[in-house]
């Protein structure tokens, strides 16, 4: 748009003060206004889009080397302790976590987090029962982690896992308990 | 819609003066391109301080996650480096629209009585910026940050009588450390802002009492004047929407990667302050010895003197600039000292030498035989073997390292490093890539 000089200036009365009028005015408004929207987008977006980014990324979870295949007996559950790292936001802390693992054949393993459905025990495996046992409200699954008495209301919940080159490696996720679903938190 | 509104609030609160005041404040001589420098300045305030809000909904000023919690910001948070970036550029852009600013009330004459009281505000908000620049630099606690605070302090030491009580202060006792770093975050973020904004509302309020002072011109009597709306808004809006878009095309096109994280025990790093500061850094290298407090305290304190007292040194009532030759002149020369330190400062500063290919080959080959599974650079890589980040300070011997890299234990006893299958080519190249690894100058 091309504006002449001071054709449309209109002379305020008396204190030489003058302003821009009509489509002059007009122009000036809206080039500030789209300034202004231009500058307002253009600092909304990445400040917004910083406060909401952890609400959009799940927590990234790492494969962890949790032992070797061949020193798990076939058919009978073993608690395996590992270092896991936790990511808090920029902190990292090691922590000691426990899976329990059944090798069902040569190279296929089940592996469970060790927390019990119901209100989140730690759980064991008695083999005189051959069972898994929950020492609070007496909850019990067999080795394939399903429900055979107590108040649990849905199996043990599966960890992804998978064998490389003998070693199993397992993904450590925390479930919710109390719920009939597995719900990862 | 919005004009119903409008007139809705202005039914109850009156708003119409209120608008009067804000947009038709009278700009003597009309508005002018040469008069967005304090909007400038105050909207990089605002970006700031905004851009500054939402750093600090990840930062922790603490040693110990200080560095990882702006590494966070950097690599995982959306956006996260765009704000740094925007956070970063910014306070070089804050910088140079001040001096932009300043120069623009020089040329003009613009500190002349009536408006003295402008400028001295207008110098005291240029230190107050100077001071946020210097303890925003720290809180990344990277090798930079720390060591360049480092020097800062030190210089402040150098005051006679006081000096070392104000370092002490500074620090927050003997050693910089976890009290530097929580007191710099807290003055940068905390009592800083409350102080800016204080020093800004007074420096608007004295402009709004003695009014812009316009052209030059002897004739004032005959000025007709504009409204600062539309078109000296329109014009801020304008140049602020331009410079906007420069700082956030730096934002997004350099990374700034920090430096390795801060280590209060590695002496040798050799600092290097934000460009803003580098003519006085190149200005300290020149002064040694008994002079040393000249140049790290009484200069710097006469400087800021004559320009806070500025208005009252140069008592000329012209402000014509043709007819200002003292002033002007002395003006340039000052001008002339800081740019040519920082051009010589720059010049020492890049004039590294032409990259050899030899060493991008060795690097290469540092990477096939994966070295850093044992040996760390920079933070990259293993721990079990040294640190070769400076390799080329601490073993400049070239023939040292060909026969290390043939068999590493006729050199290195002990040493668990195993012998590596190189060709003479690779052996040469990988000895360069050592040789070149040295602590930045």
């Amino acid at each position: 748009m091309h504006v002449s000089h001071s054709d449309e200036i209109h002379e305020g009365e008396g204190a030489g003060l003058s302003t821009p009028v009509g489509s002059r005015r007009t122009f000036f408004h809206w080039v500030t206004l789209a300034a202004a929207g231009f500058v307002g987008m253009g600092l909304a977006i990445p400040l917004l889009g910083s406060l909401i980014s952890p609400a959009l990324s799940r927590r990234k979870r790492d494969w962890v080397d949790v032992g070797g295949v061949a020193e798990l007996p076939l058919g009978r559950p073993t608690q395996l302790d590992h270092v896991t790292t936790i990511r808090d936001g920029w902190m990292e802390t090691k922590a000691q976590k426990a899976v329990w693992a059944v090798r069902r054949s040569e190279s296929e393993v089940q592996v469970f987090s060790p927390i019990c459905t119901h209100l989140g025990c730690g759980y064991r495996w008695d083999d005189g029962a051959q069972k898994f046992l929950c020492p609070c409200h007496g909850s019990s699954f067999d080795v394939n982690g399903r429900v055979t008495g107590g108040p649990a209301p849905r199996p043990l919940d599966v960890l992804p896992s998978k064998v490389e080159g003998g070693r199993l490696l397992v993904m450590y996720k925390d479930f919710k308990s109390g719920l009939t679903e597995s719900v990862e938190l | 819609m919005s004009s119903r509104l409008y007139d809705w609030f202005d039914r109850r609160l009156n708003l119409k003066p209120v608008q009067r005041t804000l947009l038709d404040e009278p700009i003597p001589g009309g508005a002018s391109w040469i008069y967005v420098f304090g909007s400038v300045t105050l909207f990089l305030f605002l970006m700031q301080a905004a851009t500054g809000m939402f750093l600090a909904v990840y930062y922790a000023p603490t040693p110990d996650h200080a560095y990882d919690s702006v590494r966070f910001i950097e690599t995982e948070v959306m956006f996260g480096w765009v704000v740094r970036g925007l956070h970063h550029w910014g306070a070089s852009a804050m910088v140079i629209a001040i001096g932009l600013h300043m120069l623009q009330t020089f040329l003009y004459g613009a500190y002349k009585p009536p408006r003295e009281a402008m400028w001295m505000m207008g110098v005291v908000l240029f230190l107050i910026v100077m001071t946020f620049a210097f303890t925003g630099y720290l809180l990344p606690w990277d090798q930079t940050a720390y060591w360049a605070t480092q020097v800062g302090i030190n210089m402040v030491g150098t005051v006679p009588l006081v000096g070392d009580l104000l370092s002490r202060i500074l620090r927050g006792g003997e050693t910089l450390g976890a009290l530097t770093l929580s007191r710099f975050f807290a003055i940068h973020v905390l009592f800083l802002p409350a102080v800016i904004a204080a020093g800004i509302a007074l420096h608007l309020f004295i402009l709004r009492r003695v009014g812009p002072a316009g052209p030059w011109t002897d004739d004032r009597a005959s000025l007709s004047s504009e409204t600062f709306a539309p078109r000296q808004v329109y014009m801020d809006a304008v140049v602020i929407a331009g410079v906007f878009a420069l700082v956030a095309g730096l934002a997004y096109g350099i990374p700034l990667p920090l430096t390795d994280k801060a280590d209060p025990s590695d002496t040798s790093f050799v600092p290097v302050p934000e460009w803003y500061f580098l003519f006085y850094y190149e200005l300290l290298k020149y002064v040694h010895g008994p002079l040393e407090p000249l140049a790290t305290w009484i200069l710097p304190l006469c400087v800021i003197l004559i320009m806070l007292f500025w208005p009252f040194i140069d008592r000329n009532p012209v402000r014509n600039p043709i007819r200002r030759p003292v002033a002007l002149g002395s003006g340039f020369l000052f001008l002339l000292v800081v740019f040519g330190l920082l051009g010589i400062s720059i010049k020492n500063l890049y004039a590294v030498p032409r990259a050899d290919p030899a060493v991008a080959r060795g690097k290469a080959v540092y990477a096939q035989f994966g070295c850093a599974g044992c040996h760390r650079i920079h933070g990259e890589g293993g721990a079990v073997a040294p640190d070769l980040s400076t390799v080329g300070d601490t073993r400049p011997d070239r023939a040292w390292h060909l026969k290390h890299f043939r068999d590493p234990q006729s050199v290195a006893p002990g040493s668990f490093m195993p012998k590596f299958p190189l060709t003479e080519q690779q052996l040469n190249d990988l000895t360069s890539y050592m040789l070149s690894l040295k602590r930045a100058t």
